[in-house]
């Protein structure tokens, strides 16, 4: 009798009584908003490079929004095996607020977790109309600056820090001073959208504003697609050094049972091949190979970090992006 | 004089001629700088436009984004109060029912119920689907003595044809048992029920192939007594039950023929203490027959000791407003009392009748009134008349040993009638009347008859 209950309950179970699974394993990474054209050929290398290692098939899925949104959207239970997302803050809030991954999952990968760099630059117009050089040009009376709200934005946050070290630095600089220029180069942004892939659509297609300011993969991207005789891309004299993180949601792949495989995905983006990729993607490759290898494609700039001037992402958010911290004070709808 | 006009004349057009490319020189420049001011205004002018329309297609995108995320509330007599996911992934239900009875026993003077008005059920449901394939169901019940549990189950739907459950719920067994407290046609079950069990603990898999053209359920379970509602097991020995139904026709007027055939087998080995064996009720829900106990001798209780089988062929036929359910069970439980083993077979069969006198049309589960209950728009609900007649009989090999033929009736058979009005299709006026005759059951012979008028006010949703 034991026995066959035992075969019953056995034979009960979804994996006993259904066919043997064919298909793919599925990965789902949740990154933030430019990073569509990246990801898809990541995911393609990686199926390959998977297959071959393993002779496991992978399909990877991407969901992309901004880096924000996206952090809510997994702390909701949205399923990512993966997160890829613009600022280690978003993934800090993940581990705090879910418990879905360890406080120092930053410690777990390379550089931070990042493998990958990117910084802050202008796009503007075909010839500059409006003149536009440095972060101070931002603030002028008419000019119209496209950006995307830091409220739900990793890029947004990003370009606004590096707008507001630049100010600290310039003679006399201050936050008073760098709030001043925060406050009005937000005066001059007619639409804020959710993402920086948005604003994007906001500054290139829709054909709004004298600048945006934009990621630099997402500048240069946008003229390789459209073609330098449109937009020209303005080097700021300083901007800040933007790591976007990204890291396994353990919670997630231990219930997926995908914990090797989503280790092995976030580790081909320090391959050689993965920088590569990146590199082609207009976002800065660590491997010093792969570097110099593209240095040509990046502009020479002065580069600051969060921890540099805003003593990291923690304090940054307390004092900027919180609910009525400086951004809520800045900016106000309708104004 | 002329000569002197003359002069000041050509001097005046020399002047004229020598101001004229000035003048024009100076129209120009203010055309030049009107044409710019007016480009620049139709500059701003357009940004302004674009400025309106990405808003505009910002606050669509938010909108589509929010409905897309938007859960969805609801409320109907038939699917209770639920909160749906926009993508209907994730669903909590609240469903319940409430059941008020009257039972009176007019007739009967010696023996039978107290006349009574008590809760008969009080039944609270939640019900939640959790992803694509999970379902939860809590069903207590506080309208006994006491609360309990009566069904806590998991259900994996993976595909019509393969579903898995798991928890505590209704072993397929007994076809009026496997119908909703709430559509049964008269207040309580017919004799038949008595032989199956009401809930067990177990796993389960089931499945309709061919959109219910044929239906089959299968299952491991604790095993419990007759008419029990099971939990935790008396034995490590289990009980294996299975239900094959068929509805052959789907159209024409067999349509809602159905027939099937239930069973079960297992093991059950209980003790004085924890005899693991049922009593029997009549319709009036009085007891007619019991294995003996003893509190001042319980080593001579009998207890289930052995194998312990049920059979139960089944059917129902639904045309129209006519409805029929019948069936048949065998029941059969090993028990021993001082050291002295016998298998005892219980049968009982029953069928039961029902019409629309309003048109509904009849089924398993209770329609939806044509022309619900309504003051205003003159709605009277669905008006039910049913009628049943069924039998118990009990082994006679269970006299004396194992039942004490003075107390416990050897058969009861039982024929009822009944109105139901169906208000809405959540609210339900029942009004029965039954009479069941006992062979044996007393001191001198016959237990008095039992006529028991049961009313019931029902809510549902």
């Amino acid at each position: 009798m034991k026995i066959l209950a035992l075969t019953l309950l056995l034979g009960a179970t979804p994996a006993g009584a259904l066919p043997a699974q064919t298909k793919p394993v599925t990965l789902l990474n949740v990154s933030y908003d430019p990073t569509r054209e990246l990801y898809q050929d990541i995911n393609q290398e990686f199926a390959a490079y998977w297959r071959g290692k393993t002779g496991q098939e992978v399909k990877v899925r991407q969901s992309h929004g901004g880096s924000g949104k996206q952090a809510r959207s997994v702390i909701d239970g949205l399923e990512a095996d993966v997160v890829t997302l613009a600022l280690a803050y978003d993934i800090d809030q993940i581990a705090e607020k879910s418990g879905a991954l360890p406080a120092e999952w930053q410690k777990r990968l390379p550089n931070n977790s990042s493998p990958y760099t990117s910084t802050i630059v202008l796009l503007v117009r075909k010839g500059n109309p409006k003149g536009i050089r440095d972060w101070g040009d931002l603030a002028k009376p008419g000019v119209s600056v496209v950006t995307p709200n830091p409220k739900t934005s990793g890029g947004a946050r990003w370009n606004y820090l590096a707008a507001w070290g630049w100010a600290l630095r310039q003679p006399g600089g201050s936050d008073a001073t760098a709030r001043q220029l925060l406050a009005r180069i937000f005066k001059n942004v007619p639409v804020l959208d959710a993402g920086a892939r948005g604003s994007t659509t906001t500054f290139v297609e829709r054909g709004i504003g004298d600048v945006l300011i934009a990621w630099e993969n997402e500048a240069l991207l946008a003229i390789r697609e459209l073609g330098p005789g449109k937009f020209e891309v303005v080097v700021p004299s300083t901007s800040i050094l933007a790591e976007p993180p990204v890291a396994i949601i353990d919670k997630v792949v231990a219930k997926h049972g995908t914990r090797s495989l989503a280790l092995g995905y976030l580790e081909y983006l320090y391959t050689q091949t993965g920088q590569e990729i990146a590199a082609r993607h207009f976002y800065r490759p660590r491997m010093a190979s792969v570097a110099e290898k593209y240095g040509g494609q990046f502009p020479r700039i002065t580069l600051f970090t969060i921890d540099e001037v805003f003593g990291g992402w923690e304090k940054a958010h307390a004092t900027h992006f919180a609910d009525g911290a400086l951004f809520d004070q800045i900016y106000q709808p309708g104004r | 004089m002329i000569a002197a006009a003359r002069i000041a004349g050509l001097t005046l057009i020399s002047g004229v001629f020598a101001m004229a490319p000035r003048a024009m020189a100076q129209q120009s420049e203010s055309s030049g700088t009107v044409v710019q001011s007016l480009e620049g205004r139709m500059t701003d002018l357009d940004q302004q436009l674009r400025i309106l329309q990405r808003l505009r297609e910002l606050a669509a995108d938010s909108a589509t984004a929010a409905a897309k995320e938007k859960v969805t509330a609801t409320a109907s007599a038939k699917d209770g109060f639920s909160l749906k996911s926009a993508d209907g992934r994730y669903l909590l239900r609240f469903r319940g029912y409430f059941q008020s009875d009257g039972r009176l026993f007019p007739s009967t003077e010696t023996v039978g119920g107290l006349d009574n008005l008590l809760i008969r059920r009080a039944r609270p449901i939640v019900e939640a689907t959790v992803g694509q394939y999970f379902d939860f169901r809590l069903m207590p019940d506080f309208g006994g003595a006491s609360p309990a549990i009566f069904d806590a189950y998991w259900d994996g739907k993976f595909a019509p044809q393969f579903t898995v459950r798991a928890g505590k719920y209704k072993p397929p067994l007994g076809l009026e048992r496997l119908q909703s407290a709430t559509d049964i046609a008269f207040a309580e079950r017919g004799l038949p029920t008595n032989l199956v069990p009401s809930r067990d603990v177990g796993l389960q898999i089931a499945g309709d192939i061919s959109q219910g053209l044929f239906a089959y359920q299968v299952g491991v379970f604790n095993g419990v007594p007759d008419l029990a509602n099971g939990g935790d097991d008396l034995s490590n020995a289990k009980d294996f039950a299975g239900r094959l139904f068929v509805q052959p026709f789907k159209n024409g007027t067999l349509r809602g023929l159905g027939v099937g055939v239930a069973g079960s087998t297992g093991f059950e080995r209980g003790s004085t203490t924890a005899p693991g064996l049922p009593s029997y009720r009549t319709p009036g829900q009085e007891t007619l027959f019991r294995y003996h106990t003893s509190s001042t001798t319980p080593a001579s209780n009998v207890f289930a000791n052995g194998k312990r089988t049920r059979l139960s062929p089944q059917g129902y036929f639904y045309t129209g407003p006519l409805g029929l359910l019948g069936e048949y069970v065998i029941s059969r439980n090993e028990v021993t009392q001082a050291g002295v083993t016998a298998e005892l077979e219980h049968t009982a069969w029953g069928t039961t009748g029902s019409f629309f006198l309003t048109g509904e049309k009849a089924g398993f589960r209770s329609p939806t009134p044509r022309k619900p209950f309504d003051l205003k728009e003159g709605g009277f609900g669905a008006l039910e008349v049913v009628a049943r007649y069924g039998e118990l009989a009990l082994d006679a090999a269970s006299f004396p040993t194992y039942a004490t033929a003075t107390a416990s009736a050897q058969k009861a058979e039982s024929w009822g009638i009944g109105v139901n009005w169906h208000f809405t299709r959540a609210v339900k006026i029942a009004v029965n009347y039954e009479r069941t005759t006992f062979t044996g059951g007393a001191a001198t012979g016959d237990r008095e008859p039992e006529n028991a008028v049961i009313s019931r006010f029902q809510t549902s949703f």
